[in-house]
């Protein structure tokens, strides 16, 4: 008698056997590939979300407010009031520099503009993020420039009530310069000459290392150019970068200081930078989260319908399996048996599931402008829906194997 | 026989009270979610003035770049600007060539309320016509509109939101009182009540689903006061000269305009309208791009201008996948649960009911399921709709109400969806010969 | 061959305690056939449970094949199950979702034969009960006859010491049940030792040698007892 101690897995009878029974094997099915279309794409979703969060804007974000001046009635004088609230500011203990800005980077508002290299209306220009700044911005914003030289006081200009020209010479991110000239290394950009409303021409004086635009959903949004000059307008932004751990208690002290010293504006708009990434991603984090809800609430009720299911047939199988105990199957076996059942489900689910993966990023691309899926997205998805389908069928597949033999020869 | 079936159906759902709790789980889970959804995107797509949407024309005039189109739109590929120019909205009202007309603009300004104990504070402010109030049919607490001639003698009155009104004077009628704004005296002449179309669809692109603003006074107002662009404002061209009056008269683009037509005659007369002004514009000089003007009534603009949010969108598609699996499941479960009861239904086989009424009680039980379910799901969603306000804050505050429409269709869809699950399910336990269970197996 | 010294079975629930088997007695020798009978209630199906090692005793001694099998585990108990004891039941046990030959296949996998090996004997097995022809057929396909051939030949085609038959005939009409009678007797005569238990007296006839149990324990022994008793198993 020859002996094997070979475990049988017996894929071919339980293969046929649910070949007879295929509708709940098939709800099963599908119901996993539908799961892990989902489950898939919202992964993939989130992944992008996060990596657009995880982009840094180049401030000293933890440390940095902002907030608004607005002047009113005739004895208000923008100008005096500027210089007046910088020095208050740049020497209040505490504050590591200050500076007046038209708009915030990624809060949302702000200035573009098109540069171009060549001069003429019938040039392209590249758009870029536009921030008036003055002789402070390397310090306030905590940006490094990385070639040329930094604007001095003289380069700072006043710019009128819709004034429309602009200074001769700017400071570009490294991301600018390689956009505007995409076959030089960036370096060489410096001294060079672009034209901004086609025909007025600027000096590319340095290069800033990294500086966000105010639109997170921009496709340029690291280009950014830095224009010399402060507003004479009633109605101003200051931007203040504190010492590390000064903020919470600089920004009420600061509103009061601004508030009291002059009667005739008021203070409004206050806000952390960090509360401004908040808001501005917002719905990415809203989305991540309620993406992330959705897949685990949908694996449970997965998990829930495959236990559901296997229960189900554990329970109409109680005779069948009694018999295949007295025949000489080990607890081990109806264990395995019910396993390789489920894997069997499951891998023709999962299999439907990574087409129809495919097939709903083909659409999200289409319809939603979404990215196409990495490849390797699908086999990691196939493995975790067939691991949620084998811990979910253990327990009913444990109770088939309590079922004792002794059940064969009850006639019920 | 419905009342009996209706007992029937309670009995079994009780006697396999962890099945049916899973099932009526899985559809409440999916009814939650898909409602959620489908409550957000209704409201982001709902017509705001259903009465005469019609009837309300956005106007659009290619006035852009020679060179370049407004956007590179993938799914039009020739948009005319979303906006006017200060020259086009003020000719264009000046021939008054509609029924009713209203071209508008965004501003703010700082109110100085009376009485030294209240501080300045910035509002903001829409810059209309006189038709602005009825085209829209603003709703009014004290006073009204002003008149037309207020619009061109650019009288200096208001008209006040409700909310400025309460924050001002009080909440009290202050028609005839005087107004401090942007340093100047405003006489009060209307208080609104309140009012807050969802989307804001007469200036969509400051904000589709913002709150409308605090203060309406005439449009011309804007020059004379000279008063800030709030929102967005476009240039293709910078503005020849200094100053306030030169950016007014520059190409840049702040402006909305709306008219009001009776119908599609009046309609086509408008173009045309617009098509010789734009002519006539040629002629000075300017307008350098192809002829392409537009007239979108509400929901073609609204729609045009993607007003519902992709991912709003996106998780729609996303919920109704979720639904399936739902349904998916709670079909596998009925039919687990029906083919258990194959000796009942044996039995009932055997004394004699047909498979008609089999279906018909076995059905019932599968809506009474989903009713459950559904009823269960409104509350999840519910709750998934405080779970969107908090996770997207003030944004969504007028988007995430359920209504009673969205009750009724939440209730449908589950009592349909799982009728429709209950269907194979019951279809094979009538199936079932009425003497193969009676014997033991 | 099967030697079973004062075997308990007691059942236990929270208010009565039964015993089903009280110092069961028997001696199987290898080639026999043993029929037994005995009322509903008798303890004879326990005893079949516990000769075909579905079920565990509370005391005394077993001994299958020169084996003490009352320390064996789950496993081991599967294991010999499976080696040396066939099993035929009264409502047959095939599995509805499998055709003949996976059927008869079952035991064999869990025995761990190769596919060539185990291919031979289902169709070697298949073929002395005559239904060779019809290996790809569902039981549900089969007479009742014809289904518990099936079981027959599932029970014989791992070649067992024993043949454990409960109530073989029991669903089978009367020249059914002859017939898989004499089906039993031919295995009976190429060698394997059987226990069959029955309430049918004329079945119980056929048998070599007939046991009455009454009340759990084995009351009389022989052939000649048999006769008495046999009305009171049909009364039941």
């Amino acid at each position: 008698m020859s002996k094997t101690t070979a475990i049988n897995w017996e894929v071919g009878p339980i293969f046929r056997a649910l070949l007879r029974n295929k509708v709940g094997a098939v709800l099963i099915a599908i119901q996993i590939a539908v799961t892990m279309t989902i489950i898939v794409n919202s992964v993939f979703i989130i992944v992008e979300r996060d990596q657009q969060m995880q982009r840094v804007s180049g401030l000293d974000e933890d440390n940095t407010f902002y907030l608004s001046s607005l002047g009113f009635g005739q004895n208000f004088n923008a100008k005096v009031s500027i210089q007046d609230d910088l020095n208050m500011l740049r020497n209040l203990p505490g504050v590591v520099d200050a500076m007046q800005i038209n708009a915030i980077p990624i809060s949302g508002g702000g200035w573009s503009m098109g540069l171009q290299t060549k001069p003429g209306a019938e040039y392209d220009g590249v758009g870029t993020a536009v921030y008036m700044v003055d002789q402070n911005v390397l310090n306030t914003l905590d940006v490094e420039l990385i070639a040329g030289e930094k604007f001095t006081p003289t380069d700072i200009r006043w710019r009128e009530p819709a004034q429309g020209d602009w200074p001769d010479k700017i400071i570009i991110t490294k991301a600018l310069a390689t956009s505007l000239f995409p076959d030089d290394e960036w370096q060489t950009a410096v001294g060079k000459t672009v034209y901004i409303n086609d025909i007025e021409p600027m000096t590319i004086g340095g290069i800033i290392d990294q500086l966000q635009a105010p639109w997170i959903g921009w496709d340029k949004v690291e280009n950014v150019m830095l224009s010399p000059e402060q507003m004479d307008q009633d109605s101003t932004r200051y931007i203040i970068r504190t010492e590390p751990g000064r903020r919470d208690d600089l920004m009420p002290q600061i509103e009061e200081l601004l508030a009291n010293s002059n009667k005739n504006r008021i203070i409004k708009g206050m806000r952390s930078l960090q509360e401004t990434r908040e808001r501005s991603y917002r719905s990415h984090t809203a989305l991540i989260k309620i993406l992330s809800t959705i897949m685990v609430i949908l694996t449970i009720v997965t998990a829930l319908g495959i236990v559901g299911m296997a229960t189900f047939s554990v329970n109409q199988r109680k005779k069948q399996i009694g018999t295949r105990r007295a025949l000489g199957a080990s607890q081990g076996a109806i264990v395995r048996y019910f396993m390789v059942e489920n894997l069997i489900i499951s891998t023709v689910g999962v299999v439907v599931g990574a087409m129809l993966t495919l097939g709903l990023n083909i659409i999200l691309v289409n319809v939603f402008n979404l990215d196409k899926i990495d490849w390797y997205y699908i086999p990691i998805g196939m493995v975790v829906l067939w691991l949620v389908g084998l811990i979910a069928v253990f327990a009913p597949a444990k109770k088939a194997a309590n079922i004792p033999p002794a059940l064969a020869t009850r006639t019920v | 026989m419905f009342s009996y079936y209706l007992k029937l159906a309670f009995k079994s759902i009780k006697r396999n009270p962890i099945l049916s709790l899973l099932m009526v789980t899985a559809i409440a889970l999916g009814i939650g979610a898909s409602m959620t959804t489908i409550t957000v995107n209704y409201l982001m797509s709902a017509d705001p003035i259903p009465q005469k949407s019609h009837q309300l024309f956005y106007v659009q005039v290619d006035s852009w770049d020679p060179h370049n189109a407004f956007s590179d739109d993938s799914d039009d590929n020739n948009p005319p600007p979303t906006q006017l120019t200060w020259t086009d909205a003020t000719n264009l009202m000046s021939a008054k060539k509609a029924n009713k007309q209203t071209a508008m603009a965004k501003s703010g300004g700082i109110i100085e309320p009376k009485g030294l104990d209240s501080k300045p504070f910035e509002a903001s402010i829409r810059l209309t016509f006189a038709d602005f109030f009825s085209m829209f049919d603003v709703p009014f607490l004290y006073g009204s509109g002003w008149d037309q001639q207020s619009d061109d003698k650019r009288d200096l009155v208001v008209v006040l939101s409700k909310n400025i009104n309460d924050k001002v004077f009080g909440g009290e009628n202050s028609i005839g009182k005087d107004f401090v704004m942007a340093g100047k005296n405003f006489r009060v002449v209307g208080v609104m009540n309140n009012w807050q179309p969802v989307p804001k669809f007469y200036d969509i692109q400051n904000g589709a689903f913002d709150e409308p603003e605090e203060v309406y006074m005439p449009f011309y107002l804007k020059e004379e006061l000279e008063l800030p662009n709030w929102g967005n404002t476009n240039c293709w061209k910078s503005p020849e000269g200094e100053g306030f009056k030169a950016f007014l008269r520059s190409e840049c683009i702040n402006f909305q305009m709306w008219v009001e037509l009776p119908d599609l005659k009046a309609k086509a007369d408008y173009l045309a309208f617009l098509d010789n002004y734009v002519a006539e514009q040629k002629s000075l000089g300017r307008f350098p791009r192809p002829l392409n003007n537009r007239l979108s009534d509400v929901m073609t603009w609204l729609d045009e201008q993607k007003v519902v949010e992709q991912d709003a969108r996106l998780m729609l598609w996303l919920s109704f996948m979720f639904l399936l699996v739902c349904l998916l499941n709670t079909i596998g479960l009925l039919l687990a649960k029906f083919t258990g009861k194959a000796a009942e239904i044996g039995l009932r086989r055997a004394v004699g009911a047909t498979k008609a009424e089999l279906f018909k009680q076995h059905i019932i039980e599968a809506g009474c399921i989903g009713l459950l379910g559904g009823i269960a799901g409104l509350g999840l969603a519910v709750l998934g709709l405080q779970g969107i306000k908090s996770l997207y804050g003030d944004y969504v505050n007028n988007l995430s109400s359920l209504d009673g429409t969205m009750v009724v269709v939440a209730l449908l869809l589950a009592v349909v969806s799982s009728v429709l699950a209950g269907v194979y399910p019951t279809w094979r336990a009538c199936n079932i010969a009425p003497a193969s269970q009676l014997k033991s197996q | 061959m099967l030697k079973m010294t004062d075997v308990k079975k007691v059942f236990r629930t929270d208010l009565v305690e039964t015993h089903a088997l009280r110092d069961f007695n028997l001696h199987v020798k290898e080639g026999d056939f043993v029929a037994v009978t005995g009322p509903s209630g008798s303890g004879k199906t326990t005893f079949l449970n516990i000769a075909g090692l579905l079920e565990t005793f509370d005391g005394g001694r077993f001994e299958l094949d020169g084996q003490d099998v009352s320390d064996l585990n789950d496993k081991q108990r599967s294991q010999l199950r499976n080696q040396k004891i066939g099993f035929i039941f009264q409502s047959f046990n095939l599995i509805p979702d499998l055709n003949l030959f996976d059927n008869v296949d079952v035991p064999l996998r869990y025995r761990g034969f190769n596919a060539a090996e185990r291919k031979k004997r289902i169709e070697h097995s298949l073929d002395m009960v005559g239904l060779a022809q019809r290996m790809k057929h569902l039981p549900s396909q089969l007479s009742g006859g014809q289904q518990q051939r099936v079981a027959i030949a599932r029970a014989l085609a791992g070649e067992p010491r024993f043949l454990l038959a409960d109530e073989p005939t029991g669903n089978l009409d009367t020249q059914m049940a002859n017939s898989v009678m004499d089906l039993l007797k031919e295995i009976n005569a190429n060698g394997t030792t059987i226990i069959m238990v029955t309430h049918d007296a004329a079945l119980a006839k056929q048998a070599k040698r007939n046991i009455y149990v009454l009340d759990g324990k084995v009351s009389e022994v022989g052939k000649s007892a048999t006769a008495n008793h046999a009305h009171l198993a049909a009364v039941q």
